[in-house]
């Protein structure tokens, strides 16, 4: 009798030191969602998982750029002239917030082009060569949309530019990063890590080491770098590598220059690391792409100008610039990849 | 009450430990507790390591949904990758211990299917991050 | 031509061996043929034939029945030159080699469960080490230590408590 409690409390103890790691992952927002949360039962984690799946799919819904949604009506609305369409208040907050950070990134990060990103042929789930109407791409430049252009008043919105149509594809999954912190933090969590898209938030620890980030490798099927993603902090990365197509052995990737039309060639990847603050995650997703499309000799000013200070530019396999404060924090995984790597002064 | 009466009786029939038993069987205890402590640590894993033989057949990532045909000594062993766990879905070997083993999703988590000499091996994070930013 | 005889004298002793060694390769071929939970883990009950052989006979004697028994179950058993052969084989050398110094041990405070116990541990050492240096060459072992520890002991104590009952009865 006694052999077989020792026994048991013996098995018991073993069976303990299994991590409370909870990791769920599906398939939202056009991309892989992937949460993990440490140190909850698993039941609660899976039914604070669920929610946040939920609330994810219906934000995806509502600000679908091209299937019928919120956001398609009111962009419909725009194209139609002065007339306005109802708004519910997030979306307001959206468009506030979105409008704030296009002025100070000069018209880089402008949402209101979804007109010229449709006709590069990204506004569906796979991406085919286009034939590159040169005249059209013009036309849609110097019709000029910009997120000033839109109004906000008592729930309802209009565009004085019939040529502005919104797509916050380079906004919501930070948003979202975001509200599921919020939600998480409200419902006693204290450690959890969200990836939505490979835009990632931290929150808490996983167990006593600090949650840790690969970063993909621009043309290979791994992590080039890793990082440790302390409390409070996200890290965002605008890439050429999973929205293009090429044509004539060029490519042609989603990121789209505002003043010229034309998507950026020359750079395979921005990211950013994003301190805690309100709104980590947004900023994640947002300030990678002023810097992906500014001029290399402009790319330390843009960076300042958005408040980054942790970032790195990845030209090409041979040529990677990373700021000064990202430099130690970044492991380089990719062992050719070291030498190539050159500092920036801030 | 049946059963303890025979234990009783099974203890008097049976020869008491001596004290170096004692000692030995105490040791051993600890040694036990030590060895679930240490090695009973468990992470998730992220790569697959699959051996036929010497040979290591390939690494794959966990993360997929895949299937696999491992050929060795004795016919063709199946592997199903699903989404962060591995196992053998069927081998051609006559105990099925392989295939008995289940679903194997932990860090240092090992099945072999002795026979047809395959061996699936799931490796830990160490060097490896908890999530990947694209 | 003449027949030759070449007659071989053997002894009551040798008869008793002799029994003690089928008795040993039928304990060995009963367990094999009988599905355990978790691979490699089993009773081992034919050890009890090697440990009481050891008290009765000496170590030499021990040992030549238990590699009788390792080689003759695996022909038996179709696994000669497998890989639960080199297994069994491994395990059989290093409980056998533990024993040779435990024998040694003073009687007054180690009984058979003792060197049932280190026999057993000696046995599963040797088998991971196999497992390591052969079939599974990562660290992945590690996670099978503490396993094969508990049923080294469990059944370690089993066995010895066994052999020292038969011992005490002789």
């Amino acid at each position: 009798m006694r052999l077989f409690l020792i026994l048991a409390f013996l098995f018991l103890a073993g069976c303990s030191s299994k991590e409370p790691l909870y990791n769920t992952q599906s398939y939202v927002f056009g991309t892989l969602v992937d949460i993990t949360i440490y140190g909850e039962s698993e039941a609660k984690a899976q039914a604070l998982s669920n929610e946040i799946i939920r609330n994810f799919q219906s934000l995806h819904n509502r600000l679908h750029a091209w299937h019928p949604s919120e956001l398609k009506t009111i962009n419909h609305a725009f194209s139609q002239g002065k007339t306005p369409a109802v708004i519910q208040p997030d979306v307001a907050m959206m468009i506030a917030d979105a409008t704030k950070l296009s002025i100070q990134s000069q018209g880089a990060f402008n949402p209101a082009i979804g007109k010229l990103i449709e006709t590069w042929g990204f506004h569906h789930d796979e991406f085919k060569p286009i034939r590159i109407d040169k005249n059209k791409i013009t036309s849609l430049v110097q019709a000029n949309p910009q997120m000033t252009d839109i109004i906000v008043e008592n729930g309802k919105v209009f565009s004085k530019n019939p040529d502005v149509q919104l797509d916050l594809g380079g906004y919501a999954k930070g948003y979202a990063l975001d509200l599921a912190v919020d939600y998480l933090r409200k419902q006693g969590v204290k450690n959890a890590l969200i990836n939505i898209g490979g835009n990632i938030i931290a929150l808490g620890k996983h167990g006593d080491k600090p949650w840790r980030v690969g970063i993909q490798h621009p043309r290979k099927p791994n992590a080039i770098a890793m990082l440790d993603l302390e409390s409070g902090w996200a890290i965002g990365t605008s890439g050429d590598y999973q929205r293009y197509f090429e044509l004539k052995d060029k490519r042609y990737c989603h990121i789209i220059n505002p003043a010229t039309g034309y998507p950026i060639q020359g750079v395979q990847a921005v990211t950013v690391l994003i301190p805690p603050q309100s709104g980590a995650g947004t900023l994640s997703d947002v300030v990678s792409k002023p810097i992906f499309i500014a001029k290399p000799e402009a790319r330390a000013e843009t960076a300042k100008t958005m408040g980054v200070e942790n970032y790195l530019v990845i030209e090409s396999a041979h040529k990677i610039i990373v700021s000064q404060r990202i430099a130690n924090r970044l492991t380089w995984l990719d062992k050719d990849v070291a030498k190539h790597v050159t500092q920036i002064q801030p | 009450m049946l059963r303890k009466f025979n234990l009783s009786k099974i203890k008097q029939r049976y020869p008491k430990p001596l004290i170096g038993d004692w000692g030995v069987i105490l040791a051993s205890f600890t040694l036990i507790i030590f060895a679930f402590q240490k090695f009973w640590v468990f992470e998730h894993a992220s790569l697959l390591k699959i051996r036929q033989g010497n040979q290591i057949i390939g690494t794959f990532d966990l993360n997929q949904s895949r299937e696999l045909q491992i050929k060795g000594p004795i016919g063709v062993s199946y592997i199903s990758i699903q989404q962060g766990k591995v196992r053998f879905k069927q081998s051609p070997c006559h105990n099925q211990y392989c295939v008995h083993q289940g679903w194997l999703n932990h860090a240092e988590q090992v099945a072999i299917c002795l026979p047809n000499q395959i061996s699936l091996q799931l490796m830990g994070s160490k060097n490896s991050y908890d999530s990947l930013n694209y | 031509m003449t027949h030759s005889i070449i007659e071989i004298n053997t002894t009551a002793a040798d008869h008793h061996i002799a029994k003690l060694t089928s008795l040993a390769i039928g304990l060995h071929i009963l367990e094999a043929v009988i599905p355990s939970p978790l691979p490699g883990v089993k009773p081992g009950i034919a050890n009890i034939v090697t440990l009481y052989v050891l008290y009765e006979y000496g170590f030499a004697t021990a040992a030549w029945v238990s590699l009788l028994r390792v080689f003759a179950s695996s022909l038996l058993l179709g696994q000669f030159l497998s890989p639960t052969f080199v297994l069994s084989l491994t395990g059989a050398v290093f409980s056998l080699s533990v024993l040779l110094f435990a024998q040694n041990l003073p009687k007054r405070y180690f009984s058979a469960i003792t060197l049932s116990i280190f026999a057993a541990f000696a046995h599963i050492a040797g088998q991971l080490i196999i497992v390591r240096l052969w079939l599974i060459p990562h660290t992945g072992v590690v996670y099978l230590i503490p396993i094969f520890a508990l049923a080294a002991l469990i059944f370690g104590l089993i066995n010895g408590l066994i052999t020292a009952k038969i011992i005490q009865q002789k």
